[in-house]
This record gives C-alpha cells, structure tokens and sequence, in this order.
C-alpha cells in the first residue's frame, strides 16, 4: 500500500514536469501576443512595444521564462497580466462561482441517469427504452447554446423572469430565503443544460453496463429461485453494474476547475470557463499556465482517487 | 424496495426544490415598473468586463468607458468636436522658437553681424514689416551655454553610452503669441536661406570617444539643432474641481498624471502620446506649463486624459500599501495597487462596487463642479451574449442597446424605442502591396477598385449600415474631404484602364502582360465574417474582369506577424479605428514602410510625406483642414487602398429617457436626447433622466 502510494508520488510528479514544459512551450510556441501588445495599434511604437515585452520578461529565452513562471507560481507571486491581480485569488474567487453550477449539475446528471439507464435496461426494447434512446441522441447530437437559447427565450418571455448572472441584478431583500431562492433559481438553467449533455451519455453507459449483468448467469439463478423482481435487479444486479461508475468520481475532479465557456457566457455566470477562454484569447499566459498546471494535478490525483477507490469497492483488485 | 424508491424520489426532490425557486425569483415587472428607484438609475450592458479603472493604464473599452464617468480630463471634445474646458477653465498655447547664431554665414540683409546687433535688426524690421510679424513678441539674445549629455548609440546588439560636452553658441529666443511652424522659413527670407541649414553643430560638441566624422555629426545635430521650436500650453485650472474624497484638484495633479506615465516601470500605453513633452511645471495651484520639444499638434487633445489623485497614489502611499501587502516597494508598482479596483477621481460618478464579470455600480458624484447628474446610479452589467443582452433590454432592466446591422430595419421603427445611429470612426479597406507588381501601376489598383460593387457589399453585407468612404480620416470630421467623389463601380472603365497599363486577355481568359498573368492573393483574417463575405465578394468581382484571385484566411495573429509585418502579401482586406486626430504618420508616412511598421502597403509620394509632416505641426485648425484636403486628394488619386465603407451604429433607448435641465430659477426642462454633429448622443448624459411615462404623455 505505502509502496504504492511512493511508486505513484514518484510517477505523477514526473508526468506533471512534463505535462508542465509541454504546456508552457505550447502556449509560447503559438504565433500571438499579449494584448497589451497591439501591433496594429499606430501609437505603439518600437521602443514601448519592447518595454512591454520586457516587464512580461518576453524577451528572455525560453528556458528562463519557464523558470521564472514557475517560480513565481510556487512563491505565490504570479499575477495576470491583464489587471496585475495575483492569479491564485483571480482563480479561487471563480472557483466559488463555478462550484455551485457543478454540484447542482453533477447532481442532476447522476440522479437522472440512474433511474433512466436501469429502467431502459429492464425494459429493453420497451417505449421507454425507445424513447429514452432517441431522446439522448438528441441531447447529444443538437449543440447545447442552441437549447439555451430557446430556453431563454421561451422563459423571459413567457414566464417574465430574469435568467442570467447568478442572481437578479439589484435584487434586495431583507429576508435570506428570498436571496438563497433567487440565486437557487439562476442556478436552475444552466445546471440544466450542463447537465443534458452528461444525462444522455451516462444513461447510455448505465443501460449498457446493466444489460451486461441482467445478462449474467446468476441473474438468471436468483430469478429462477423465486427471488423477487426488484431484490434481483436493484440489490444484485445494480450493485455489480455500479462498480465501473465509481471509478468516474474520481475522474471527476478535473471538471472542477473546467467550467462551460459557451453556458457561462450565455449565461453571463462569473465562472472559471469564461475567465479561461478570455485569458486564451488576450493570451493572458500567467491565468493559462496556472489553471493548465492545477488542471494537470487534479486529473493525475483524480486518477490516484479512481485507484484508491476501485480497490475499497471491488476485493478482488490488490494494488 | 427502498433502493428503487430512493432512485425515483431523488430526482424528483431536486426537480421539485429548484422550481419552486421559481416562485421567490422577482419578475422583471417587479423590478423596472414597481420599482420607482429604478427610474434614477442608468444600467448600461457592455460585452467584456473593465480591466483596470484607472486612465493611465488601461486601454480596453469597457475601462474607458467607466473611467470616463470617474475621471476627468483637463479638456474635451464638445459637440462640434472642439475643445472644451474641463478640468481646465481655459488654456493658452503660444510658442518660443530659438535658433543658433551661425557665425559662417552672414546674413542676407546685413551681412555678418554680432547677436545684439542682430536682435536689434530684427525687431526693427520684423515691427517694420507689420501684420505677417504680428505673432512674434519678443526677441532675445541668450548667452552661449556649455552642459554634458549622454546619449546610446549604435544599433539595439552593440549599443554604446558616449557622452558629449556640448558648447553651445548664442542663441535667440523669439517668443511668438501662436505656434508657426513656417517661422524659420519666413526668417530665412531676411538672414538669408542658407543661414539655418549651413549652421554646423560639430565643433560645439566634444564626444569623450573617437567617432567617424559622420557620426559625430549625426549626434551634434541630435544634440544641438541650428532651429527649435518649443510650443507651450499653459492651463488654468478651474477653482473648484475637487476628487471625490473632498480633496481639491490643483496643478500638482497635473503633474503627478503626467510623472505617472512617463515612469517606465508603470508601462503607460499612452506613452507615446507625451513623449514629445519636454517639461511640466506647476506654476501655481492653478496653473501648469507644458513645453514640448517640438511642434506636435494632437498635444492639446491627449490632455482629454482623466487625472489622476496625487494624495493617494505618491510614493509614500504605494510603499504603505506594498508593505501592507507584504510585497518588497522595488516590486510594487501602481498597476499593482488596489487603486485600480476601487478609484477616486474628480469626475461626474463616484465608483461604488465592481464584480467581476457581472457589474460595476458608480453613483454620482454631489459635489461636482458643472452640478450632480440626474441619475442618482450607474451601472454597466456584464452581459456577454448579444441575445441575453437583447432580452434584458426589452425587459426594461437595460436601458440601452445597440443594435446589430440586421436588425435595424426591425428596431428602429419600433414604437418603445428612440433610436440613433451615427458614422463609426474607423474603415475598412482592401490595401495593395505596392511594392509587388502588379500593385506598383496606379492604373492597375484603381481598376481593381472599380470593378467592385461596393454599393452591394453595404448593402448585402451590412444590411445598408454602412456609407462609402474615399480616404483616410474619419467622415464626421472637417479633415475629410467630401470633395473626392467615390470610385465608380464600372467594370468596362476597369478594363479599359487595365488595357492602358498593358493587360490584355489571354487565351485562358486571364488578362496578361509580357507573358505574366494578372493573378495574385488575396488574404484577411478569420474570425470577421463581413471581411470574409468582402473576400468573397472581391474575389467573384475581379473574376469577371479577367483576374486570376486566390484567398486565404489566417488567424489573427498569424495574418499579423507573419503577412502583414513582413510584408509578405499582394493583396489583405482590413480595418483601422481612429480618432478625431488627423495625424497620420504611422499609417502613410514613407519612413513608416519598413517590416513591422504600419505603412506596410509602402505608400511613398513626397508630398503626401511634406504634408504628413505639416499636419501633425499645424496648431492652426483651418489651415491643418487644407493640408488633410490635400492630403485625402493625393492618397485618393493614388489608391493604395480601395476604400471600401464605414460603419453606421444604431443605438436605442428607452422612450422614456429624456434631458433634464435643471434651469438656475428651480424650473426644469425637458427635452428629447438629440444626438450631435458627429452622432454622440450620450453628450448630455449628466442631464439624462427616465420619466414614469413616456414624454408624449405629460402635458
């Protein structure tokens, strides 16, 4: 076990080096520069164009750069280029904003998939199975800012209430249940549309890994020995068929930091995606580097968590 | 069984709990007609949020437009895009030109003569002369100076410190009430024409290192020019400007503004707007000199910048607010200061909050010196999705919008809504590498401009919103040029040109000339879809007069660094924004055609290059209209460019917005939101105020 856990220590942080030089070599690889530096803009001239790059240390080579970056991160030192603001709070703060969308969509995801996957299981080949089917290829194959559009309009337009921002703008109230409900209810939208793409998928995968196991022989056994309809399929069944998901909690975590950029701009919700997308686009390096590399540690201790729990879950699996 | 249970009754708790949010969530009702505050607040959406609230280092719009309401400048651009006192109650601008006694000429009307005489003969004649001489005040003999300065030479790998011991000769000072840039070609007229070019610098100047005699040269005539001119704003200060702590606005501010850019470590992108400044004094609480090492005359409009409060951010404060933060003062620099986030300036809105990426939230400022605003807040939403910001607006908890082309045939008739529209300040162009053939015949580039229909791409591309342009200054301005009449769309006229410059249609339908067919790229950058229809529609256009055309589409930065500031391009679709400024030297200037540099279509004509130059010295806002007549007739005979369009915006408001003057008797005045001369509607925005009713309904 304590093996294990050094053998994974030792590996993880090698591929983290890498995953770093990879990262930082792309991103000062690709033509472009920061938007503070306008070439195209008249009153840019030669010299405040290289003053620029040298604050940024642009000018320096590439190895240095790489050192510089990263040591400034470790020391808590990094700040965005575009408003000098330490990148850590920067992230932290959209952190907070993100979460709640990714818990409540999380939360949607697996609680619809669940009873959808296992009751088309069941009835394979039944009209709920067809319907639930047809209904995921749908949600999987119409891109997702077409529904939030149409849900938009339809909501603002028929039921008259705001939708965007995480909470009504200017709203006050004495009374907390009326802040909590009103942020509770700009949640509601976009945790939906995040979630549709992630129920039609995880459905699928929770028929499919059900079918597997009705399949099996011992079903059949407990079938034939009188057991019960749901003792077979939601004691015995469902519990051999979960062993694959939760693995997938672990592999959950990256999502944390990931954020929709398409969802939190329609939306216009403060969230990580949308801090990201405009870092990429003002090639914000210090922001893209940071979450690159925060990113980088959750899914390789996201992976570490999928192995931990694989082995508590399944007896079978020694590391 | 109770897993089966748990499994359905799951689902439908969390569905149950957040729609019954749906129930607590106010109505937009609620919140714009039940709301009678709202009626004392402006919320305005902006697609990006700001970046830095402070004047001097931000660059982005959504920053300009917030410190705009929190700062103010010395001046602005009024109505008809004059000046406008500010901050600055007024300001005078008059000039000290000195030129150095030449004692290896002799001049032309006296002959050689010694500095006191030639004051002397001077001012007698100069008085003699009358009217043309008015300008010049003052005429002064200055003693010869001697001083060190230290200059880097050499180019940017092998650069070298030298310092040179300068020993000036004599000078004279004339002091003039206006700036004249043509005051030494008018002197030369009586000391002769070869009395300022034939002034040698080089014994004046000791270098303390061996120099080739060129160079030593160069650097003495960088150190010591035979004529200077020094042009002057002198502003005074409005009494009763305070920022928003209380604290007055004095000269020291000014200055402090001024120091704050021009200190490399905060990286000012408006550097280059002062750097022709030589020196800033404060003269007196309320009153500062600036003098400029030369004639610039965009000068008095970069004073349009908001200043900046010299109690909070000086040395001593940012070294406080480093330690607080446990950051080393060496490192700490006012880009890194909270001040950025939480401003005070002295301008109409005091900032309140800011969220990041949602909103900014200012109120107004009561103690301002032209009198509060009506609107008690403003606020900019963060919205950054056209059709959220759309319906936000027809709900009422927006109050502006500004229209995307398609959709203003629809919007501007509807009956809720006042609409305006306006010139944009910026075009768009196809630009020819005149360096490659067969860009270098004028003939060929202005039949490429004829065989386009650009009345079809205004009207296809842009659903109208959008008029023709012929040259290169913005349309609302006096510097365009109306007279330049727009290229005709005429293909046979085309053809005919092509036919005079010696192109003539091949076998394969390809017009040729000496064997080399007229064909090359054209390239834009993706991303902007109206220049990828203008490529499409280029492209098929050129086609049917017999040119060969390929297009490509590059990233961004792709287009720009590796086609555009290598010039390694025939033919790119682009844009330029302006401002009111009529100077045009980086884009048009012959010395601006190098790699890297703006001039990359390599436009040369020295007229066009004397009259650049004059411009941007010319103080004199008829005579500088003249030379950019000119100017815009030179460059438009000559097509470097097909000028395509410019840009018509529409905005709309809510009805109910109206002006509000509140008259000095008590009484107020309502009047309709006009927009000015040059399609600004927001000119009047501290007197805006939204009514219950529409205006028509009150009596």
């Amino acid at each position: 076990m304590i093996a294990f856990f050094g053998r994974s220590v030792v590996q993880k942080s090698i591929t983290l080096f890498f995953v770093s030089v990879v990262s930082f070599l792309v991103i000062h690889l690709a033509p472009g520069q920061p938007s503070q530096i306008d070439p195209l803009n008249p009153k840019f001239t030669r010299e405040v164009v290289e003053r620029m790059r040298q604050q940024f240390h642009l000018d320096k080579p590439l190895h240095i750069q790489y050192l510089l970056f990263y040591r400034d991160l470790f020391t808590g030192k990094t700040v965005s280029w575009k408003d000098s603001r330490p990148v850590l709070g920067k992230i932290y703060e959209r952190f907070l904003n993100s979460l709640p969308l990714f818990i409540l969509g999380t939360l949607l995801t697996w609680t619809f998939s669940f009873p959808m996957g296992i009751r088309a299981a069941i009835q394979r080949n039944g009209p709920f199975d067809k319907s639930t089917t047809f209904l995921s290829y749908v949600l999987i194959s119409v891109p997702g800012f077409f529904f939030a559009y149409v849900l938009i309009i339809l909501v603002v337009t028929h039921l008259n209430v705001p939708v965007i921002d995480m909470q009504t703008f200017g709203v006050t109230s004495d009374s907390v249940m009326v802040l909590f409900m009103d942020r509770v209810w700009h949640l509601v939208l976009p945790s939906i549309l995040g979630a549709t793409g992630g129920i039609a998928v995880l459905s699928r995968y929770v028929r499919g890994q059900m079918l597997e196991i009705i399949g099996m022989d011992y079903v059949r056994t407990a079938r034939a020995k009188g057991l019960s309809y749901d003792g077979v399929y939601y004691r015995h069944a469902l519990r051999n068929a979960l062993l694959p998901f939760v693995t997938m909690f672990g592999l959950m975590l990256p999502g944390l930091i990931g954020g929709s950029v398409i969802i939190e701009s329609i939306f216009g919700w403060p969230g990580m995606g949308r801090m990201a997308y405009e870092a990429i686009l003002a090639r914000d390096y210090p922001v893209i580097l940071t979450l690159n590399f925060i990113t980088g540690v959750l899914v390789l201790a996201g992976t570490f968590i999928s192995d931990l729990l694989y082995m508590v879950v399944d007896p079978r699996i020694r590391l | 069984m109770n897993i089966r249970r748990v499994l359905i009754f799951a689902p439908t708790l969390i569905s149950l709990v957040l729609l019954s949010s749906f129930f607590w969530v106010p109505s937009y009702d609620a919140q714009t007609r039940g709301n009678p505050g709202r009626l004392r607040q402006f919320i305005t959406a902006a697609g990006g949020d700001a970046n830095l609230l402070n004047p001097v280092l931000a660059a982005d719009s959504s920053s300009g437009q917030i410190n705009g309401l929190i700062f103010e400048g010395l001046l602005d651009y009024d109505e008809n895009l004059n000046f406008r006192g500010r901050v600055a109650e007024s300001w005078r601008i008059y000039e000290q030109a000195y030129f150095h006694l030449n004692d290896k000429a002799a001049t032309a009307r006296w002959g050689r003569v010694d500095g006191t005489t030639l004051v002397a003969k001077l001012s007698e004649s100069l008085r003699q002369e009358g009217a043309a001489w008015d300008h010049v005040k003052d005429i002064a003999l200055l003693p010869p100076e001697s001083s060190t300065q230290t200059v880097t030479i050499g180019a940017p790998s092998a650069q070298k410190q030298v310092t040179l011991r300068i020993q000036a000769p004599a000078r004279i000072r004339l002091t003039l009430d206006r700036v004249d840039q043509l005051l030494f070609d008018h002197l030369a007229v009586l000391l002769g024409p070869e009395y300022f070019s034939s002034f040698d610098p080089a014994p004046y100047v000791t270098p303390d290192a061996p120099l080739s005699s060129d160079s030593h040269l160069e650097l003495a005539r960088q150190v010591l020019p035979a004529t200077v001119h020094n042009p002057v704003i002198e502003f005074h200060l409005r009494p009763n400007v305070r920022f928003h702590d209380g604290h007055a606005l004095t000269a020291a501010d000014v200055l402090f503004t001024y120091n704050t850019i021009m200190n490399p470590r905060n990286i000012s992108p408006r550097i280059p707007d002062f750097e022709p400044v030589q020196s800033v004094a404060a003269i007196d609480p309320l009153t500062v000199r600036i003098v400029y090492k030369r004639l610039y005359s965009p000068a008095l409009g970069t004073w349009a910048m908001g200043i900046l409060p010299a109690h909070l951010l000086d040395d001593a404060h940012l070294q406080t607010e480093a330690t607080a933060k446990g950051l080393k003062p060496g490192e700490f620099t006012l880009r890194k200061s909270d001040f950025n986030r939480h401003p005070v300036g002295s301008g109409p809105f005091v900032f309140e909050e800011w969220q990041s990426d949602r909103y900014l939230r200012l109120r107004r400022f009561e103690d301002y010196w032209e009198g509060a605003p009506n609107y008690h807040q403003y606020a900019m939403r963060i919205i950054p999705d056209p059709l959220t910001q759309e319906m936000e607006f027809y709900a009422g908890t927006v109050d502006d919008y500004n229209v995307l082309p398609h959709q203003v045939a629809r919007l501007s008739r509807d009956e809720r809504f006042h609409p305006f529209s306006g010139t944009a300040l910026g075009y768009s162009y196809i630009g020819y590498n005149l360096r490659r053939p067969p860009f270098d015949d004028p003939r060929v580039r202005r039949a490429l401009g004829m065989a386009i229909d650009t009345n079809q791409i205004i009207k296809y591309v842009l659903y109208g919103q959008g008029e023709r342009i012929t040259g290169p200054f913005p349309k609302q301005t006096d510097y365009y040029n109306h007279d330049v009449k727009p290229l005709p769309y005429d293909p046979q006229g085309a053809l005919k040109l092509l036919a005079e410059a010696g192109w003539q249609p091949g076998p394969d339908g390809v017009l040729q000339k000496n064997g080399r067919r007229l064909a090359f790229t054209l390239i834009t950058n993706n991303g902007n879809p109206e220049r990828k229809a203008i490529l499409a529609v280029a492209q098929d256009a050129w086609k049917q007069i017999g040119v060969e055309v390929n297009t490509d589409l590059l990233e961004w930065s792709v287009f720009v660094e590796k086609r555009v500031n290598q010039l390694d391009f025939d033919a790119l679709i682009l844009g330029w924004s302006m401002g009111f400024d009529p100077d045009l030297y980086q884009i048009w200037h012959s010395s601006q055609s190098g790699p890297f540099q703006l001039n990359f279509v390599g436009f040369k004509n020295a007229e066009a290059d004397d009259l650049i130059l004059k411009i941007r010295q010319e103080y004199d806002h008829r005579q500088q209209v003249a030379y950019c007549h000119r100017l815009h007739e030179i460059i438009a005979e000559a097509q470097p460019y097909t000028f395509l369009y410019v840009k018509r915006w529409t905005a709309l408001l809510d009805k109910r917005i109206v002006r509000q003057i509140n008259l000095p008797d008590g009484r107020v005045e309502i009047k309709p939101i006009t927009p000015t001369k040059t399609g600004n509607y927001t000119y009047y925005f501290n007197q805006w105020i939204k009514l219950s009713h529409s205006p028509e309904a009150t009596p």
